[in-house]
């Protein structure tokens, strides 16, 4: 029996591996969408307990309208998310919403150390 | 008179000027008439005196409403030529009517036959030196007209009895005398006030062409300071995709060697995770490479002064035995078709050959297996044509003005080879426009890409 399931969305395939590896060797179910629409899809379908959201794919804040749509959706309100960035530069400061209410439990920056990571991932799924 | 467009304004403001003077000198005069009646009653004949003032003072209000008319002129060729033919009349009116009030009041015998000198100061400033000259000359005729026509009696003298001695006027020696003097001393004015403001306007012009110059130096600057800073921005925008394209695969080796050293990967998992750590550092070691020759291309542009003249047609038979191996391991046909007798081209090898390597390897990598890839080598009158054709994937058209940026890759492309770089054919533009050659591209989605770029004939540079 697994402890969680876990969904990964991020375009980066090496990135999803990688955390795939790791969560599952952890014994979470863990699957993993490419872009904010499939992964929408996927949380309907799967109900996850927790996603990892990267903020950035094909466009700069396409993680935060999938977290927005996320507090839309009553079915998907209470999914927890960790918001990954790897925005470590200031060009795209100004896409970065300020002023909205951000549904996100925590945020991380590439590269994720996975010890916290899974830590983290224990840590939200216990409660 | 060469004057600039500064000094042609002053003559227009100098004509107020001289108006306003006129006024004072019509008073003036006029409290003269008055105070010689009131300490020598019965010396000056006042009517004819007061009259000539008046006649001053009415040709002045004249020239005051033509002045106001002139300002309101548009045309500045126009209202300059008036000025200058206005500063002349105005001149002579002003000499006929001096020299009339001196007539009417003892002619040389008044000892305000010193105040010609004023009018020629005036001349001088206002007009060329010649003018000026011709002033003088009018000035000192009307003077020794004046003093003549007494003298001989055709025209009445009038005294100044009880102010100088009343018969001076019919001394041959003092008239002649008073003429040279007069005459001189016009003349010695008008050349003095003439050179000292012709040095003035040439230092005034000297200034007005520093100004402009350095007006167009700045301007020169500003316009070299406006290209450093696209071309830093450029090189900033440079530097940050860089970063992004290098950390991208550095992120994923260091996950990797987390994933296996941190124990968070099975046993099983290991080998798998390291192997996808060894395919990024290769692709990694790829990407440095392709930059290093990037900023070689970037470069290329200094060093193609000193390239020598070389044959295309040597680099491209030496890059052509390299890549028919991978041609025929893709089971690809590649045929090469160089033209006889190719004029050389001014170009470093090293370039060239890697302009033909990327341009062929693309072409074998983005072609199906079965496909065809052809190349030729020409010349036309002015350039050396080198064409790369394949029957491969194609580009899509709305990627076709973009393959040649930095990073740039199409979707097909990554979809068939996901490591790419994106610099390949950065590199090749940049190498072929810096020996000041051109490169395009014409291409059908799914039937294939044709690369053509010119260089430039040796001779001909």
């Amino acid at each position: 029996m697994a402890k969680g399931k876990v969904l990964i969305i991020d375009d980066d395939p090496d990135f999803v591996e990688v955390v795939r590896t790791a969560l599952e060797t952890d014994d979470f179910q863990v699957f993993s969408a490419a872009d904010g629409s499939q992964g929408l899809a996927l949380m309907r379908r799967e109900k996850p307990d927790l996603v990892f959201l990267d903020v950035m794919m094909a466009h700069p804040t396409e993680g935060v309208d999938v977290s927005e749509a996320m507090r839309e959706d009553p079915a998907l309100r209470d999914i927890r998310v960790v918001m990954i960035t790897a925005i470590t530069d200031t060009q795209y400061v100004g896409d970065f919403p300020t002023d909205r209410y951000l549904h996100v439990d925590q945020f991380l920056t590439k590269p994720v150390p996975l010890a916290e990571l899974l830590e983290l991932t224990n840590r939200l799924l216990k409660k | 008179m060469e004057e600039q467009f500064p000094l042609q304004a002053e003559l227009i403001e100098r004509i107020d000027w001289l108006i306003s003077l006129r006024w004072l000198a019509v008073v003036g005069t006029l409290l003269t008439i008055v105070g010689v009646h009131v300490c020598f009653p019965g010396l000056l004949l006042q009517g004819p005196l007061v009259a000539v003032t008046t006649a001053i003072a009415f040709y002045n209000l004249l020239f005051y409403f033509y002045a106001r008319r002139l300002h309101a002129s548009r045309s500045t060729v126009l209202k300059l030529r008036q000025s200058t033919v206005f500063a002349y009349v105005q001149i002579a009116l002003d000499l006929i009517a001096l020299t009339t009030l001196l007539h009417l009041a003892g002619g040389v015998e008044n000892p305000f036959v010193l105040f010609f000198v004023f009018h020629m100061i005036i001349a001088s400033i206002l007009l060329s030196p010649t003018a000026s000259f011709l002033v003088a000359l009018l000035a000192s005729s009307l003077f020794a007209a004046m003093a003549l026509l007494e003298y001989k009696g055709l025209v009445p003298h009038h005294n100044l009895v009880g102010l100088v001695n009343p018969e001076l006027y019919r001394h041959g020696t003092y008239v002649l005398a008073s003429i040279l003097v007069m005459s001189t001393t016009l003349f010695l004015v008008v050349y003095m006030t003439s050179s000292i403001s012709a040095r003035l306007r040439a230092r005034t012009n000297q200034l007005l062409e520093v100004s402009r110059s350095h007006e167009a130096k700045s301007r020169e600057l500003e316009e070299l300071n406006t290209k450093l800073q696209k071309l830093d921005a450029a090189r900033t925008k440079f530097m940050v995709t860089v970063t992004h394209e290098l950390r991208a695969p550095v992120a994923t080796i260091y996950s990797c060697l987390d994933l296996v050293l941190g124990g968070f990967a099975s046993p099983e998992k290991e080998r798998q995770i390291l192997e996808r750590a060894q395919q990024r550092t290769t692709e990694l070691l790829d990407l440095v490479k392709d930059l290093l020759e990037l900023t070689g291309a970037r470069q290329a542009e200094v060093q193609a002064e000193e390239a020598e003249p070389i044959q295309l047609a040597d680099v491209l038979r030496n890059v052509e035995e390299l890549m028919r191996v991978e041609a025929e391991n893709k089971d690809l046909f590649l045929s090469v078709d160089i033209a006889p007798n190719l004029p050389l081209v001014r170009a470093k090898p090293e370039h060239m050959k890697t302009v033909w390597t990327n341009l062929l390897s693309n072409a074998i990598k983005y072609t199906e297996p079965g496909g065809i890839v052809v190349v030729s080598l020409s010349h036309n009158p002015e350039y050396v044509v080198g064409v790369v054709r394949d029957t491969g994937m194609g580009i899509p058209a709305e990627d076709l003005s973009r393959i040649f940026e930095e990073f740039y890759r199409t979707a097909n492309a990554r979809a068939i080879c996901p490591q790419g770089t994106g610099v390949g054919l950065a590199i090749v533009k940049r190498m072929v426009e810096s020996y000041g050659g051109k490169i395009w591209v014409e291409s059908e989605l799914g039937r294939g890409s044709k690369f053509t770029f010119m260089l430039p004939k040796a001779c001909n540079r």
